[in-house]
């Protein structure tokens, strides 16, 4: 089947599969090898990506589905400068540890900031609670969200 | 320009939050096939045959069975266990062949069109079966390994103690679930055997495919990918998993990938020692401690693995943090036809610790004491002695830590005004929600205490046999004018912090700045052999080793300037036009008064230890016996934090380990198998579920310790998180729980029987 | 199986419910398997762990996750209706939902975690028909009606007689699940949802009530309830419907409660819990929920 989308702001088209993984195109064919599999079954986030903005898990989406949609994924939260005011947040606050969920907590964090852009303390681990993390207890990764929206707040206001 | 003690952001970070990094399953190399194994599915039985289906297209996959294993077994204490089964099987999933093809459809089909045919056998499923020898499973008894300490003479001190306790502990499986399941790569060249793998210890696997392929050390090489997490997980199991795929590629005379999915991942590899401890203590009315006797009974699983060095870790952290006179300790462990268990962060010592806990709560119930003030009354102090008669000279920072934690934690107050006697008007979590209609649901909030310690380094005499190595090269600069360093160690970035932190050592110890410092990828035929990165021993042991290097690099450069005159990097720079490389390798020197007798389990069981106190502050809903953890102080004496933000979330990602442990994971074993082996339900920690943490560094240094006195810390968390919260509960509630876990479905079990 | 092989899955995405029918129905006709394809979230998951399918003999998959005429929250003269392909995530934030359903938008939100409820759809929730299903169990309370279409037009099913045993119901094989349609309880009625699961998030329900109790000077006029993983399909409390409606709630002990609760439920041991804990639960939630009421009805 002839899938056509926008990947990380790019018009791709290929064929694929109707029923592959999205995280299997993603990782296979289109060599975007940044979203992880942490379990398969929708459980860890580790594969999530953003739908036309939202945050899914990229093993239960399929091929078919994203026909005609939006897909971001890590590899597209960059700026032409490098890495995102998000992800360097996470790099300071010490929000990564041995990285495979990264990935996936940097969208599910890049979906809340866009759509919430001064989350509270229980609105950025609601938001990351399909993310499991089994390193850092998630203090620092919720300390490093809250750090890129505050520095976010004090660069709009300044 | 200190950079030890700041918190420099992590060396690895970038490439980790672009999703540049490179995890096994992220690699390939050309032509590589992929591998699955067939795995038994009993628990225990005599293997007749493995039957192909003729039916199916074999064309372009290949099989390997125990035929096919040049030397049948896998090198690690023991060698007891095989790469392939080929005539008894010993636990479910045990492999049994492996299938190599093109692409996962049709490995999946091969793999279903072979049929291991097994005559089963009854299994030893249970410690008491394997001690009642209902069958015979390894040796004349079961027993695995038996360890004794004995210090003065514990039966007769409890016999005449004013106060007799005796109390059993129980404490069950755990997961390690790194998120990234084990994987590995492997081909072969003329050069050799070659592996990329999610591992913690290239040498270890080095010497594993050594002994099954009969090579030397030239010829086969490991290298480690980005690792998605170890915790212990990929200590020792990844040796079998490398053997598998190097087994399929040498078959095939293709590169090989094998990647587990997560439920293979589950029921295969290792796990936390289930383990059973039982404590008499005797002390005096007003709570001075005398004499402890403890039996540590562990279930090692189906093979060796690392089981006696868990059981000696446990058996030598058993008597806790406090002074004893007298103690008495015997740790047993035995085999059963259970998936082998194996490393998991703090190596047995989270069992007796809980055990210990326990036992202090214990005491403090029937004397109506404070806990935390018994347990400060009897604390180790610097010029004791421990079970194995360890004199204590220096870093014993517990008393602040326990001070520390008394206060941030608010102990005093909490503990009057909480509790099953104080019923106080209940609070929502902050973050669990309520119902909408506001049902007021009834809830009680208590607090909890525990105390811990953990010896950094291996155990005994290991350091000094192991003669850890780490080199430190000079290099030249890209622009020819400023030189780098290089770091070669066999220790592993494992989301632990190792390259930051050794490349802050490194650069501190030779006065110029990170990024001049580079940590070179380990792999065995780069990197000389420091050991393997377990037993905490990495910043303290290791880290100490890359410092003399930088330091000696520092001497000959310094040396040469003042000689020749220049600039620092001028004087490297006349070095490196020397036709010698310029490097610095240096072998780890055990402190000469660090002495340890194996035979009688006396001496110095550890160069020194890492301290704690924990405390929980819980909410239980008493309908429905959920646990909410409502604050978590966790204030623990590290020596010397190098780089303080990776200490902290350190200690807090193996805090939420060990409350996961206690409150959310169990695994379900029946006949030897695992019934929820997923993510769906092994249930861990969300982000929800994860209390704020107050984490407290308390530094009392380590004359040897790098950077001014690190010690290891990096298992210490995972000790003290269950009893704090056990005791929360049992302050909260008056559900006194001597086994672990601590579900729901346990706490209302409890609470209705009244035990 | 192996999820490479869903790869091999015949895969269509019908344009109009008109078609979709059609195909149905003609399949239905010649014996042919179909499956129904929404947000994943059970039957991809499913693929996983169950044992592979005859290649020759594959099911096809019909993509209805973006059908127009299974979209959309239409709210109408105090009725409601939800698309069956609406997601967990579209429903929590509803503006209206949110203030006249409070029981729905709760239970939405705490369906998985975002990801899930990005994916996860009310008719998927319905058509798989799990007893641990929580848009069942707060639809349930709501006293629903799935609203079915084939090629036979529409006809609507009460969800207290959807489920016909552990995860089998009354769509047919050549039906599909449209929408779910019920009365929006009036201002000021009682609404709870409570989800007692395996964690705080990203969760399976060992046991979840939804209640919705309405009140006309005093006196109970409608009550509804709905319980996850305590019997095989979700509990309607049909015993603990006619207590919500005594003539007075002070009247009704708790030991009645916990008969009529006993009574409506028959819960079992499993990988998640176990059958005491599960029968003690569902007597504390439904307690919890009268104290709700009485101190209501006192205030």
């Amino acid at each position: 089947m002839r899938i056509a989308f926008v990947l990380n702001g790019k018009k791709r088209a290929l064929d694929a599969p109707p029923l592959a993984r999205l995280l299997d195109l993603l990782r296979g064919p289109l060599g975007l090898t940044g979203t992880k599999e942490g379990c398969g079954e929708g459980e860890c986030g580790s594969c999530t990506v953003l739908l036309d903005g939202v945050p899914v898990n990229a093993c239960l989406v399929v091929a078919g589905q994203c026909d005609g949609r939006t897909v971001l994924t890590v590899e597209g939260l960059g700026t032409k400068d490098g890495l995102s005011d998000l992800q360097d947040a996470f790099v300071k606050e010490g929000g990564a540890q041995c990285g495979i969920c990264t990935p996936g907590i940097l969208m599910a964090a890049h979906a809340l900031l866009t759509a919430n852009p001064q989350p509270g303390e229980g609105e950025i681990r609601e938001s990351i609670a399909g993310n499991v993390c089994r390193c850092t207890g998630y203090q620092r990764i919720v300390e490093s969200i809250r750090h890129a929206a505050k520095e976010r707040a004090s660069r709009e206001s300044g | 320009m200190a950079l030890v003690g700041r918190s420099v952001p992590r060396a690895d970070g970038p490439a980790k939050v672009a999703g540049t990094a490179r995890y096994v399953d992220d690699l390939t190399r050309p032509g590589a096939l992929l591998g699955a194994t067939l795995r038994s599915p009993v628990a225990r039985g005599r293997l007749r045959g493995i039957r192909r289906d003729p039916a199916f297209d074999w064309a372009g996959v290949t099989v390997v069975t125990a035929e096919d294993v040049p030397v049948n077994v896998v090198a690690l204490i023991e060698e007891d266990q095989p790469v392939l089964a080929s005539d008894e099987v010993r636990h479910a999933y045990e492999p049994i062949a492996l299938v190599a093809a093109e692409d996962p459809v049709r490995l999946a089909r091969a793999l279903r069109a072979l049929t291991p045919e097994i005559e089963p056998l009854p299994p030893v499923l249970t410690v008491a079966d394997a001690l009642a020898r209902k069958a015979q499973i390894h040796g004349p008894d079961n027993v695995f390994a038996t360890y004794r300490i004995s210090k003065g003479d514990a039966a007769q001190a409890i016999a005449s103690s004013p106060v007799r306790l005796t109390g059993r502990y129980r404490t069950h499986h755990q997961e390690q679930l790194y998120i990234e399941p084990q994987g590995m790569l492997a081909f072969w060249d003329a050069n050799g055997a070659h592996l990329v793998g999610s591992l913690q210890c290239p040498f270890y696997v080095h010497k594993g495919v050594k002994r099954t392929f009969s090579l030397d050390d030239a010829h086969v090489d490991v290298t480690q990918a980005v690792t998605g997490g170890g915790f212990g997980g990929k200590e020792e199991y990844p040796t079998l998993l490398a053997l598998h795929a190097l087994l399929l590629a040498k078959k095939s005379g293709r590169p090989v990938k094998m990647i587990y999915n997560r439920q293979e991942d589950v029921e295969a590899t290792t796990k936390r020692h289930p383990c059973e401890v039982t404590i008499e203590s005797g002390c005096d009315r007003e709570g001075n401690l005398s004499a402890v006797s403890i039996k540590v009974l562990m279930d090692g699983g189906a093979y060796v693995t690392l089981t006696p060095v868990v059981l000696s870790r446990a058996a030598l952290h058993a008597a806790g943090a406090y002074r004893w006179e007298h103690v008495a300790i015997e740790a047993v462990a035995v085999a059963t036809n259970t998936p082998p268990n194996g490393a998991f962060r703090g190596f047995g010592a989270p069992q007796t610790i809980w055990a210990i806990e326990r036992h202090m709560d214990r005491i403090a119930r029937e004397l109506s004491a404070d806990p935390l003030e018994l347990r400060e009354k009897n604390l180790l102090r610097v010029g004791d002695t421990t079970p194995t008669g360890q004199f204590l000279k220096e870093s014993v920072g517990v008393q602040r830590c326990v001070e520390e934690a008394r206060k941030a934690s608010g102990w005093d107050k909490k503990r009057a005004s909480l509790g099953a006697a104080a019923p106080t008007r209940p609070v929502s979590a902050l973050l669990r929600r309520s119902a909408p209609g506001g049902s007021a649901p009834r809830k009680a909030r208590g607090i909890g205490a525990s105390v811990f310690l953990h010896g950094a380094g291996f155990t005994g005499s290991g350091e000094r046999r192991l003669k850890g190595r780490v080199a430190i090269d000079m290099l030249r600069g890209p622009s020819g004018k400023k030189p780098l360093f290089r770091i070669r160690t066999a220790s592993t970035e494992i989301g632990q912090g190792t390259e930051t932190v050794f490349r802050q050592i490194a650069a501190e110890a030779l006065w110029v700045s990170m990024d001049r410092v580079e940590f070179a990828t380990p792999s065995t035929s780069v990197v000389p052999d420091s050991g393997p990165t377990v037993a905490s021993r990495t910043v303290m042991i290791v880290g100490s080793i890359v410092e003399r290097a930088a330091r000696d690099l520092f001497a000959r450069t310094e040396n040469e300037r003042q000689k020749g005159g220049g600039s620092f990097d001028d004087a490297a720079l006349r070095l490196l036009a020397g036709k010698e490389p310029v490097v610095s390798e240096k072998t780890y020197e055990t402190p000469g008064d660090v002495v340890w007798d194996d035979e009688t389990y006396r001496g110095d069981a550890y160069p020194v230890f890492a301290w704690g106190c924990d405390i929980a502050e819980v909410e239980v809903d008493l309908d429905t016996f959920e646990t909410t953890v409502l604050g978590f102080w966790a204030v623990q004496d590290v020596g010397k934090a190098i780089n303080p933000l990776l200490c902290k979330g350190q200690i807090e990602g193996g805090t939420l380990q060990a409350i996961g442990w206690a409150l959310n994971e169990r695994l379900v074993v029946e006949e030897g198998r695992i019934l929820n082996a997923r993510m769906a339900n092994y249930i861990v920690p969300t982000s929800l579920d994860a209390p704020r943490f107050t984490t407290v560094l308390v530094e009392d240094p380590y004359s040897m310790g790098p950077g001014g006195g690190a010690k290891g810390i990096g298992e210490l968390p995972m000790d003290g998180g269950a009893p704090a919260i056990a005791a929360a509960i049992e302050h909260a509630t008056g559900i006194v729980r001597d086994d672990l876990p601590l579900l729901p479905e346990d706490l209302f079990a409890a609470r209705r029987t009244g035990t | 199986m192996n999820p490479a092989e869903l790869a091999l899955y015949p895969f269509e995405r019908p344009a109009t419910l008109a078609e979709l029918c059609h195909t149905l129905s003609a399949r239905a006709g010649r014996r042919e398997r179909t499956v129904l394809l929404a947000g994943g979230t059970d039957w991809i998951v499913e693929r996983g762990f169950a044992p592979p399918e005859n290649p020759d003999d594959l099911p096809l998959v019909l993509d209805i996750s973006r059908l127009p005429e299974l979209r959309g929250i239409q709210l109408a003269k105090e009725r409601a209706a939800i698309g069956a392909a609406a997601t967990f995530l579209e429903i929590r934030s509803h503006p209206v939902l949110l203030r006249r359903v409070p029981v729905l938008t709760a239970m939405a939100r705490e369906v998985g975690a975002v990801q899930i409820q990005a994916r996860g759809t009310l008719g998927g929730n319905l058509a798989t028909a799990s007893p641990a299903a929580d848009g069942a169990a707060a639809l349930m309370a709501l006293d629903a009606d799935v609203v079915l279409a084939s090629v036979h037009g529409e006809r609507r099913v009460p969800l207290t007689q959807f489920f016909t045993g552990y995860r089998a119901t009354r769509r047919a094989e050549d039906e599909v699940i449209v929408r779910v349609e019920f009365v929006l309880p009036r201002t000021g009625a009682h609404q709870a949802w409570r989800k007692v699961g395996t964690r705080a998030a990203q969760a399976i329900s060992k046991v979840a009530l939804a209640a919705v109790a309405e009140f006309e000077r005093g006196r109970g006029v409608r009550a509804g309830f709905g319980m996850a993983s305590v019997s095989p399909v979700t509990a309607s409390l049909p015993t603990v419907r006619a207590l919500a409606l005594a003539p007075s709630l002070a009247s009704v002990s708790d030991e009645e409660l916990d008969a009529a609760t006993r009574h409506d439920i028959a819960p079992i041991d499993d990988i998640r819990s176990t059958a005491a804990y599960r029968a003690h639960v569902a007597s504390a939630l439904v307690k919890a929920f009268f104290r709700e009421l009485r101190a209501a009805a006192g205030s």
